[in-house]
């Protein structure tokens, strides 16, 4: 079997003294969408921040078989919310260059048109709806061709629809480009269909693997308590 | 007017700070760092009243005390849980009370304490003019030079990170920048004034811009504008340069601001 894309040894992580993440193994591959899922407060996003690097743990971290500070650039995220004041007046093309050293004007329009905004080029961010910021956010996100996209319930602030279309846009670069593709969601009907694996946690590892398997009756009830009923809905 | 000596001196360092405090303006209101540069304006009280006390240039000495009030501003933020606007809370009275406990100690009337405080065009002298011109320069390449790196932590330290860029460094740095440039701008505007320079022309051209490249541009235009206005109406009705300059701003503000809603 091919290494890993994302090794993760003994992940723990520590805030004021309180364990958040408790000893978390599991080995990622390449080219698959992985869902994590977990009731509030269960450890998702300080998971994510881990494998970017963003705070302090304990244990192993590697993508593709390196340190995480040695592959920031490998790595494309789109968060729920970038805390930015959007009032500021830049275009969705000037915003898109700035994170690199050098974007051809080729290569910016090419990521726009796979996220089909290509004639928002021009346009000001901050005249843009939720749903096409996002958009905006995915395209920033392959425009260096990531090996791994890490989206963080970045379709929390948008519609339905736009939430269907944010989901099309990722398999399509998944099955295009091979990208890696970790999303936190609590949108199961679309983990369902677009996950290959699910992460399940609840401060540790509840469940790892296709999610048709993975979750089951005892494992909602581990992440989001007694009272949780599963319906299994039969088409 | 212009074949005076200190017009000519005030003119030149009007137009260099002017440019360059509309370009760090831009960092300013991006990052939300408007109290920051007040803050340090203010907290340079100590620098200079320790310069009048030992009869040093008070520039240098307000230059000195404003790097160090950045410096442990940067470290109160990262090494505390203290909130930004707090950390500048407490720099900017500490200095405030260390300047007024140092000027009571020199006995009789400081003109030119008065003179820091509200701005004179008349103080520009020779070296001073020298000073500004070398570190505005010197400023504005760097701010140029490392712009992109500058934007994204301004616009988003975390996304700055991921995208490489060593934020701590870069913040540090533009809380150095600043500091330096605000106390530059003092002798001018004064320290009770000086902020307004980083913040007016950028909130006009932020009132009419869609783009940053536009921003930035026009942020400069606006701040060239008003500060030459306001130099020459003060020296021409003899009114405190410092108050001018910001008034001109305000009426260019609430001006472009009326047009623009009709």
């Amino acid at each position: 079997m091919a290494h890993p894309i994302i090794k993760i040894d003994h992940l723990s992580v520590r805030y004021d003294g309180q364990e958040v993440l408790k000893d978390l193994s599991l080995n990622i591959q390449k080219g698959k969408i992985i869902a994590v899922i977990g009731p509030n407060g269960s450890g998702k996003t300080t998971f994510i921040r881990a494998i970017l690097g963003l705070i302090p743990y304990q244990g192993m971290i590697q993508i593709d078989g390196q340190p995480v500070k040695a592959s920031l650039t490998k790595i494309g995220y789109v968060p729920q919310a970038f805390s930015f004041d959007r009032s500021i007046p830049m275009t969705v093309g000037e915003f898109l260059t700035l994170s690199f050293k050098k974007v051809s004007p080729r290569k910016l329009k090419r990521a726009l048109l796979e996220v089909d905004m290509r004639q928002y080029e021009n346009h000001p961010i901050g005249s843009l709806s939720g749903g096409q910021f996002q958009r905006v956010l995915i395209a920033r996100s392959i425009l260096n061709d990531p090996l791994i996209l890490v989206l963080d319930e970045a379709t929390s602030e948008i519609d339905m629809a736009g939430s269907k279309s944010f989901y099309d846009i990722v398999a399509h670069l998944n099955k295009v480009h091979e990208t890696t593709v970790i999303l936190v969601s609590h949108e199961i009907q679309m983990i369902y269909k677009f996950a290959d694996h699910i992460i399940c946690l609840n401060r540790e590892l509840i469940c790892y693997g296709k999610p048709k398997e993975a979750i089951t009756k005892e494992v909602l009830e581990r992440l989001y308590g007694q009272d949780i009923r599963f319906q299994e809905h039969r088409h | 007017m212009f074949h005076y000596p200190f017009m000519q001196r005030a003119l030149i360092a009007g137009i260099l700070l002017a440019g360059l405090f509309a370009y760090l303006g831009v960092f300013v209101v991006m990052r939300r760092m408007a109290f920051f540069s007040d803050g340090i304006a203010h907290a340079s009280l100590a620098g200079v009243a320790a310069g009048v006390l030992l009869s040093v240039n008070p520039l240098i000495t307000a230059l000195a005390a404003s790097v160090l009030f950045a410096v442990v501003m940067f470290f109160l933020e990262r090494k505390t849980h203290l909130s930004s606007d707090a950390a500048v809370g407490l720099i900017f009275t500490v200095g405030m009370a260390l300047g007024v406990l140092l000027i009571s100690l020199k006995r009789g009337y400081q003109p030119e304490l008065i003179g820091f405080l509200f701005g004179n065009i008349l103080m520009i002298k020779s070296w001073d003019l020298w000073l500004i011109g070398i570190v505005s320069v010197f400023i504005s390449g760097s701010l140029f030079l490392f712009r992109r790196e500058i934007t994204l932590m301004s616009l988003d330290p975390e996304m700055a990170y991921l995208s490489g860029i060593r934020t701590g460094f870069f913040q540090l740095a533009l809380y150095i920048i600043l500091a330096i440039s605000v106390i530059l701008g003092i002798k001018i505007l004064g320290i009770v004034l000086v902020s307004a320079l980083l913040v007016i022309p950028v909130s006009i051209s932020k009132l009419i811009s869609s783009s940053f490249q536009k921003l930035v541009i026009r942020s400069v235009v606006f701040a060239e504008v008003i500060m030459i206005a306001g130099i020459l109406l003060s020296y021409l009705f003899d009114l405190p340069t410092g108050a001018i300059i910001v008034l001109t701003g305000a009426v260019l503000f609430f001006t472009v601001f009326v047009l623009r809603r009709s």
